[in-house]
């Protein structure tokens, strides 16, 4: 296990979930007792979920205590229970399966903009309070008082309603929606010789509570189905795929929603043999509405979170008030859109999540806070307070990042290129949140040339730099589409779910990393 | 939970699953310590301090395979997690190539102390750490310039990780490592605006060889200072010098494809490539799990197969493929081991700077940005940041720019091999040179 002083783990990137995913399952017996209310009811006993695990109100008020007693401004717990289905299919059959669960608890002290933190897979009061006193070392002063009597809050809004939870659906019967998938995507098309499903459920909670008395619970789902192909056509071989993602329990697969994924995971692939690197160099650069959203996490949304501008490290770190772009241009990170993989009730300080304004009318407006930089910048909490786990301290993280429309049409803004690239499909990116660079890779695009589209394009990374291609954005067009996939964003070693979006965009010049002259 | 508990707990693991109706199983126990600080600008950040632990079990039930772990160790907990996943196994395909490896794949481990142990372990108190992530934050800032550093970031950690395996076939490997690990990031300020940053880091299973902290804060504040006024190149074909550090990450894409699994599903550009030159003559590279205090030594690997040296490439033939059990099986061929441990290199005997010298004219490569490469094609495409070289020297910083081509055509052109291996990685690259290369910029 290597050191976590890794800068390694400190790096920005964001990436679509492969399909070497680790495991899940765990049973219905562990889960027999789940509720589908969203949140315990009453004031006097705020602990539902967890109780099942010997939680209680007492003894988190015991822990917060420990926490306090080095004199921290503030403390909170974060119990979270995790578990994870995975069925893979391979050659033609499901094959193999996984399971993980994860239970544990984290104790947290704030002292100023300090941290300490602890955390324990053993939920007894001892390793509880143990781990308590271990984060209250980040202080050193006289004893805090903790609360004795914790109160839930309004009602959570609730955005993942599920019809048919995990813990209902019995193995058998999600084997024929992976059957079906590999049976439909090697019927598309007689040139997919081999074909990978992925699928996921996750079922499970979290339970915050602080040192203010709050205390809340949320039920947290998740379900991911990723299909990768691979072609063969004239001795070449092309491989290429399609995934779909959100909170949601089984319904989710919709006839409609699964012939997308064979129709696209088999379109996406077989283009391939048409298309070709692009030339090398600057260029026009149209995005496509939906996933090119990813354009936004890399060059603004990470340089927003309030941590690095905290520090003093992003290159948005003097601003606020500020134009970044044209007035058309208006852009958001939303807890609230139901369903989608970014979406959450409640972030994982117990702050309520709902929609921050990064950009209004072209002037950047408002950070992404966790309540540490809130406290520092004197402003409320947006919500953005995520973490990976109990194992992690929480920090301001996206949620479903995108642009909202604008005057624009499609057909004009690709009209508007004499020689440029549209982008369709994307794998990855990353960021250098001060010197401002990103990138995001192009998987499937096309070339525009004289206002059309024209042949295929794949496989290349574009760079820019953030404000520069923020300034650059001189068409939006009207067709936001937040984008299904299975996105994940990484900072600092933590991967949490994240969503995106765009409209049609036209970036009127980007770095292309393509292959011979412009 | 001492050796002997971890120990316990995998044999219950592996005795519960075969009651429950497991045919074989193999199963994993593990406990780690983990104590980090984080200082930055003149005070403590972070600190955390955890002992975590967690069970994992691969199950062969009637000719089919799960995988499966958990954290929720109670024993009620465990006994139903474990029936669970039996059931679940039951309810899918039969694969007839599962199998627990052979058990003569176990034997013949080498008779060698991987010293993965530093004995003053737990020496270090709070205060000995802050005061090393404080010293390099303090160097960072006394460097010639560090009026630009606009703040830095330090931090220091160690851990101790112990495991147990055990097959129900005739396996139990026990494994120990202590690792210590410190660094710094350092952001400047740049006349146009921008906050450029770099790091710097130095990792190992042993404390006392590390360098000075001082060393390590000194070369990050250096680092980011030297991306001040960087400007993105022009597109062109140039000479790619890659500094040892950023080199695994190209050479991850070489050894990617290498795996069975990839080989198996016709995922590799390197299938069917075995006993040919992928590579220019001056790529000669084994894996190498027994070398003492190597960042990825071991003495079996994750399948419990005893591992041994092996040649990747010879003078750019190549040599081997990572040949896992499973994937072994399906495709007919004896395993090797499932993924890399520590590589070995034939180096060269110039330094950076010689081989700068030599290259006259070209981009010396300080970092990669995002980008990807495709395993079945093997097309790349990826960002760069660095220097561009003139006169045999380092001139000026460019960044924003973009490296793409094709690795079944870059290796060809690998035209040096630096004899500066980067410490800190079980990769362990030297500063390599590509002639002929696409830089993508204005």
């Amino acid at each position: 296990m290597s050191s976590k002083s890794d800068p390694i783990g400190r790096r920005r990137f964001m990436q679509m979930t492969g399909g070497t995913l680790l495991a899940a399952s765990a049973g219905d017996a562990l889960l027999g007792c789940a509720t589908s209310a969203p949140r315990p009811g009453g004031t006097a006993e705020g602990v539902g979920y967890f109780a099942r695990f010997g939680v209680t109100e007492a003894m988190i008020a015991e822990t917060l205590g420990a926490a306090l007693s080095r004199g921290g401004d503030y403390a909170d717990v974060y119990f979270q229970h995790r578990v994870s289905n995975d069925l893979a299919l391979e050659d033609g059959a499901v094959n193999r399966a996984f399971a993980t669960v994860e239970l544990g608890v984290g104790v947290r002290v704030v002292k100023g903009d300090q941290t300490g933190y602890g955390y324990t897979e053993d939920l007894s009061v001892e390793a509880m309070k143990a781990c308590a006193q271990t984060a209250a070392a980040v202080a050193d002063g006289p004893s805090n008082a903790a609360p004795q009597r914790f109160h839930v809050g309004g009602r959570l809004p609730q955005r993942y309603p599920l019809r048919l939870r995990w813990e209902e659906i019995r193995p058998e019967q999600k084997l024929p929606l992976l059957a079906g998938v590999n049976e439909k995507v090697f019927g598309a098309d007689p040139r997919v010789k081999k074909v990978n499903v992925h699928f996921r459920d996750e079922s499970g909670a979290v339970l915050v509570a602080d040192s203010q008395g709050r205390i809340v619970e949320d039920l947290q789902p998740m379900t991911l189905l990723y299909v990768s192909c691979l072609a063969e056509q004239g001795g070449r071989r092309e491989q290429g795929g399609y995934n779909v993602a959100g909170r949601a329990g089984f319904e989710f697969y919709s006839d409609d929603r699964v012939a997308r994924v064979v129709r696209e995971a088999v379109a996406r692939t077989t283009i391939l043999f048409e298309a070709a690197s692009p030339p090398a160099g600057e260029m026009p650069v149209v995005l496509a509405a939906g996933s090119s959203g990813i354009l936004l996490h890399e060059a603004i949304g990470h340089g927003m979170e309030a941590d690095f501008n905290r520090k003093n490290v992003s290159i948005y770190a003097d601003k606020i008030g500020k134009p970044v772009a044209r007035p058309f241009v208006n852009i958001v990170d939303d807890a609230t859109n139901e369903g989608a993989r970014g979406a959450i009730n409640v972030d994982d300080e117990g702050n309520d999540a709902g929609t921050t304004n990064l950009v209004v009318n072209g002037v950047l407006a408002t950070y992404l806070h966790d309540s540490i930089s809130a406290r520092h910048y004197g402003v409320a909490p947006t919500g953005n307070g995520r973490r990976q786990g109990y194992q992690f301290a929480p920090m301001p993280r996206m949620r479903a990042t995108y642009m909202l429309p604008g005057p624009h049409k499609k057909e004009e803004i690709i009209a508007s290129v004499k020689r440029g690239i549209y982008c369709e499909n994307f794998t990855n990116g990353q960021v250098h949140i001060g010197a401002g660079d990103f990138t995001f890779y192009v998987k499937n695009g096309r070339m525009i040339e004289d206002g059309k589209l024209t042949r295929p394009i794949k496989d290349v990374n574009i760079i820019g730099n953030g404000p520069k291609v923020l300034e650059k954005i001189d068409m939006v067009s009207d067709d936001l589409q937040i984008d299904e996939g299975g996105w994940t964003c990484g900072k600092d070693g933590q991967s949490i779910p994240v969503s995106q979006g765009l409209p049609t965009v036209r970036v009127s010049a980007l770095t292309v990393g393509g292959r011979g002259k412009a | 939970m001492s050796d002997d508990l971890l120990t316990r707990a995998a044999h219950d693991a592996v005795e519960l699953a075969l009651r429950k109706g497991a045919k074989e199983a193999a199963g994993g126990a593990y406990r780690a310590r983990e104590v980090e600080v984080q200082w930055r600008d003149g005070k403590l950040e972070r600190i955390s301090e955890a002992t975590t632990r967690g069970l994992g079990l691969e199950l062969y039930v009637d000719g089919r395979y799960s995988s499966v772990s958990t954290s929720d160790l109670r024993p009620e907990a465990v006994q139903r997690f474990v029936a669970d996943a039996v059931a679940t196994t039951r309810a899918i395909a039969p694969d007839p190539f599962r199998a627990l490896p052979d058990p003569a794949l176990y034997r013949g481990q080498e008779k060698v102390d991987l010293d993965l142990v530093d004995p003053g372990y737990g020496e270090l108190d709070a205060g000995a750490r802050r005061r090393i992530a404080q010293e390099l934050e303090e160097a960072a800032r006394s460097v010639e310039g560090g009026g630009a550093i606009l703040s830095v970031t330090t931090g220091f950690g160690d851990s101790l990780t112990e495991s147990v395996r055990v097959h129900s076939n005739g396996f139990e490997g026990h494994r120990r490592s202590t690792d210590f690990g410190m660094s710094a990031q350092v952001s400047v300020k740049d006349p146009d605006g921008r906050r450029p940053e770099d790091w710097d880091s130095a990792t190992g299973h042993h404390f006392r060889p590390l360098p000075p902290p001082a060393e390590v804060g000194r070369a990050a504040a250096r680092r980011a200072l030297g991306r001040v006024g960087s400007r993105k190149g022009e597109s062109a074909l140039l000479t790619m010098v890659v500094e040892n550090r950023s080199a695994g990450r190209l050479l991850g894409q070489l050894l990617g494809p290498l795996a069975a699994a990839s080989l198996q599903q016709k995922r590799s550009y390197l299938e069917g490539k075995l006993g040919q030159k992928v590579t220019s003559a001056l790529l000669d590279l084994a894996d190498d799990p027994v070398v003492p205090r190597g960042m990825g030594s071991r003495l079996f690997d994750s399948e419990g197969i005893a591992a041994r040296r092996f040649p990747l490439f010879e003078a750019g033939v190549l040599r081997s493929y990572y040949v896992d059990n499973y994937y072994g099986r399906k495709l007919g061929m004896a395993p090797t081991t499932r993924g890399m441990s520590n590589l070995a290199w034939k180096l060269g005997d110039k330094g950076r700077d010689a081989l700068l010298a030599d290259v006259k004219e070209g981009i010396f490569v300080t970092g990669f940005l995002g980008g990807n490469s495709n395993a079945t094609t093997g097309d790349f495409s990826v960002g760069v940041q660095g220097f561009r070289i003139r006169g045999g020297q380092l001139a000026e910083p460019v960044g924003e720019m973009n490296v793409s081509g094709n690795h079944l055509e870059l290796w060809p052109r690998l035209v040096a091999v630096g004899g500066d291996p980067y410490p800190y990685s079980a990769a362990r690259t030297p500063t390599l040179a590509f002639e002929g290369v696409q830089f993508a910029g204005v």
